[in-house]
């Protein structure tokens, strides 16, 4: 057994592939997140909807993103639309779709407990005030809704994050794919995957620290308290 | 049951699909080694957090941590590649995926777990104390069967994230539903397109998966659930 | 003018309200008083059609409350309702919760609605809290933005639902001061209160409730002084 880290870190080529691939984890993640989100806005808000085939397909919906593995909706979403419907999109935006679909039913499941912890109280005063459900919805439900589930939206996403590594299956050259290019070269699996770890955990660490800096920004009302 | 299968439907369609019914077997094979290997060693892990020594609590925190924030993915390159290469030695491809998943269940259990024993009030270990209970005395016969209660339904939870995450045992060889379900829809037969064959396995896994859900969304309605219960994604 | 016509209102079997008649003329403070259960407090949410009622009816300015045809959102801005949970809006500044209503339900402009609330804030003492969050607050600078926030809509009518009831003791003063304040500038209001000598002060007419029944009305040297009813002269010697 001889651990031979320097086999990747000498190699200026490799470690560009890596920061690139991390890179592309990043950018791929953080987009999926938003537009999961607000995905997950519509979802949320559907299953208040009057009509009840909205409720009940947006509840289906999130059940079943729920209960199926991220790597089989990957795989429908890359291969089997594609050939379904007749259209072709380069690897990433296969990934962003399926990354988009994923997220945002966890997304939804969060947001929904949030709003159930707004009082009453607050949306009787909005509506006193003359305000309409869809202005007391945006302007007094939802920003307190996603204050109060701030953190567990966070460690979702860090949740997910984790679990990207799977784009690399379709052949999106994230993180992992790059480790994977490294491995074929080298053989150094151990060392390779072990290192692919603590970027992983790495980067975690950072969108946890960033996304801290952000909460404290956009919810200064609340740490006020 | 194949021939039944085939009569029903047809070949190549009842083929297909008692192929993978036939491979979800060895799902719910590693789901339950993982399960109940990632017990095992969960209970072990949440023992020393617990644990009145400082040492043995730091070093289950740094266990969870590090097993909690490794990716499942990367988990299973380590033990599916990365091990054997290092030792110079093959390792059979259920052992390393039983590894990589009891490594990664161990880790929520005992963070599951830990936050149940935690949630139980400290007045509790105190009045055990107060009657002359030792630590492991007042553990075993006062706070266990009530963190038991609480930590019920996130461990069913659980295990619709262990089934899920075998799913990705196929990437280091591993056969299962995915596995040869991946092969057929990469097969030129008609009837096994990928947007025929997706959504079946994605139903199979459903059908072994929402049960479970309900169960512990029951569960936690009736016997309640840890407070700050970790995410469970994917 | 609020005119309210036997109206009833039960939440199941219970029946809160049977048969209210009430007309509050513009200019005229009555104060609503009366144990708990009594239907004082949902008589308020029923006037500016937060709850639907079961009978009867009750027209503001000569609109109908509870008619289909009704669009209440416009009616609330002609009046405004202060609760008992102060209801701020925690994410917003002080400035902020006074100036949602007047921009996002009159279509005021920035600038404009700005210089109402300050104006207000002003007048309920909050001038120098326009850019603190709630939070910061102490419960009767709370409730006395709630009053301003109210009062941005330029509303004809104010209600006020025990407003002080939820706070500390030596916060009560400055709230009634502020509500004394209105009624002496002539605001039309109907106020459910426990604080009698309050009551006695600043309304024009007393309203006594029990049971889902205003068991008697008339002015405050009247009701207090010589109550007609058995049921108010029970419930002002357990309140003294």
């Amino acid at each position: 057994m001889d651990l031979r880290f320097f086999e990747i870190y000498r190699r200026s080529d490799y470690l560009l592939l890596l920061l690139e691939g991390a890179a592309l984890s990043a950018a791929l993640t953080i987009t999926a997140a938003l537009t999961g989100m607000a995905l997950a806005l519509a979802l949320s808000g559907a299953r208040y909807a009057r009509l009840s085939v909205l409720r009940h397909v947006a509840a289906a919906y999130v059940e079943f993103i729920r209960n199926t593995p991220l790597i089989v909706q990957l795989f429908f979403v890359a291969f089997g639309l594609p050939t379904l419907l007749g259209y072709q999109w380069p690897f990433w935006a296969h990934a962003l779709l399926a990354l988009t679909l994923n997220f945002s039913a966890y997304f939804s499941e969060i947001l929904r407990s949030g709003y159930a912890t707004v009082g009453t109280g607050q949306t009787e005063a909005a509506a006193a005030l003359g305000l309409k459900p869809r202005q007391t919805f945006f302007k007094i439900v939802l920003p307190q809704a996603v204050a109060k589930t701030y953190p567990s939206l966070v460690s979702q996403f860090i949740f997910l994050f984790l679990t990207t590594g799977v784009i690399a299956e379709i052949g999106v050259n994230d993180l992992t794919q790059a480790g994977k290019f490294i491995d074929s070269r080298t053989f150094r699996s151990f060392e390779v995957f072990f290192t692919l770890t603590l970027i992983y955990i790495l980067m975690s660490l950072s969108f946890k620290g960033g996304l801290a800096v952000l909460q404290r920004r956009l919810f200064r009302w609340q740490v006020a308290r | 049951m194949k021939d039944l299968l085939t009569g029903l439907l047809g070949a190549p369609e009842g083929v297909v699909l008692y192929q993978l019914l036939f491979a979800t077997q060895f799902t719910i094979y590693l789901s339950a080694i993982a399960f109940a290997g990632g017990g095992t060693v969960g209970a072990l892990v949440t023992l020393l957090r617990i644990a009145p020594a400082r040492s043995a609590r730091s070093l289950a925190t740094a266990y969870i941590w590090f097993f909690q924030s490794a990716p499942l993915l990367m988990l299973l390159f380590l033990f599916g590649l990365g091990v054997p290469r290092l030792l110079g030695v093959n390792v059979n491809v259920w052992l390393a995926a039983s590894a990589a998943l009891t490594l990664y269940t161990s880790a929520y259990l005992a963070e599951v777990w830990r936050s149940a024993v935690q949630s139980i009030p400290t007045g509790q270990w105190e009045g055990a104390e107060a009657l002359g209970l030792r630590f492991w005395q007042t553990l075993r016969l006062v706070v266990l069967p009530q963190a038991v209660r609480v930590s019920l339904a996130p461990t069913v939870g659980f295990l619709v994230q262990i089934i899920k995450g075998t799913s990705l045992a196929y990437i280091i060889g591993f056969s299962d539903l995915m596995s040869v379900g991946k092969r057929w829809a990469n097969a030129p037969v008609e009837g096994t397109e990928p947007f025929i064959i997706y959504p079946l396995m994605a139903l199979i896994y459903f059908a072994l998966c929402f049960p479970l859900s309900r169960l512990s969304l029951g569960l936690e309605k009736r016997l309640g659930t840890v407070r700050k219960t970790p995410p469970i994604a994917a | 003018m609020i005119d309210i016509q036997n109206v009833r209102k039960s939440f199941g079997d219970l029946e809160v309200l049977k048969g209210i008649d009430l007309t509050v003329e513009r200019g005229e403070v009555v104060t609503v008083i009366g144990g708990s259960g009594s239907g004082k407090s949902t008589l308020l949410t029923c006037i500016n059609g937060l709850e639907p009622i079961n009978g009867g009816k009750i027209t503001i300015d000569g609109t109908e409350v509870h008619a289909r045809s009704t669009d209440l959102n416009k009616l609330r801005t002609k009046v405004g309702i202060v609760f008992q949970q102060f209801n701020a809006f925690p994410h917003l500044t002080v400035m902020e919760n006074v100036t949602l209503a007047p921009r996002k339900v009159l279509g005021m402009g920035r600038a404009e609605a700005e210089a109402i609330a300050e104006k207000q804030l002003r007048h309920v003492g909050l001038a120098d809290k326009l850019s603190t969050y709630p939070s910061r607050l102490s419960g009767g600078q709370q409730q006395r933005m709630a009053i301003a926030r109210a009062l941005a809509m330029s509303p004809g009518y104010m209600l006020f639902d025990e407003v002080t009831s939820a706070l500390d003791p030596q916060l009560v003063g400055e709230v009634l001061e502020t509500l004394k304040m209105l009624a002496e500038e002539g605001m039309t209001m109907i106020l459910v209160t426990h604080e009698m000598s309050f009551a006695r002060d600043v309304s024009d007419r007393v309203a006594f409730f029990h049971k889902g029944v205003m068991a008697e009305i008339g002015a405050p040297d009247q009701l207090f002084g010589a109550p007609r009813h058995p049921e108010t002269q029970a419930f002002l010697s357990k309140v003294r």
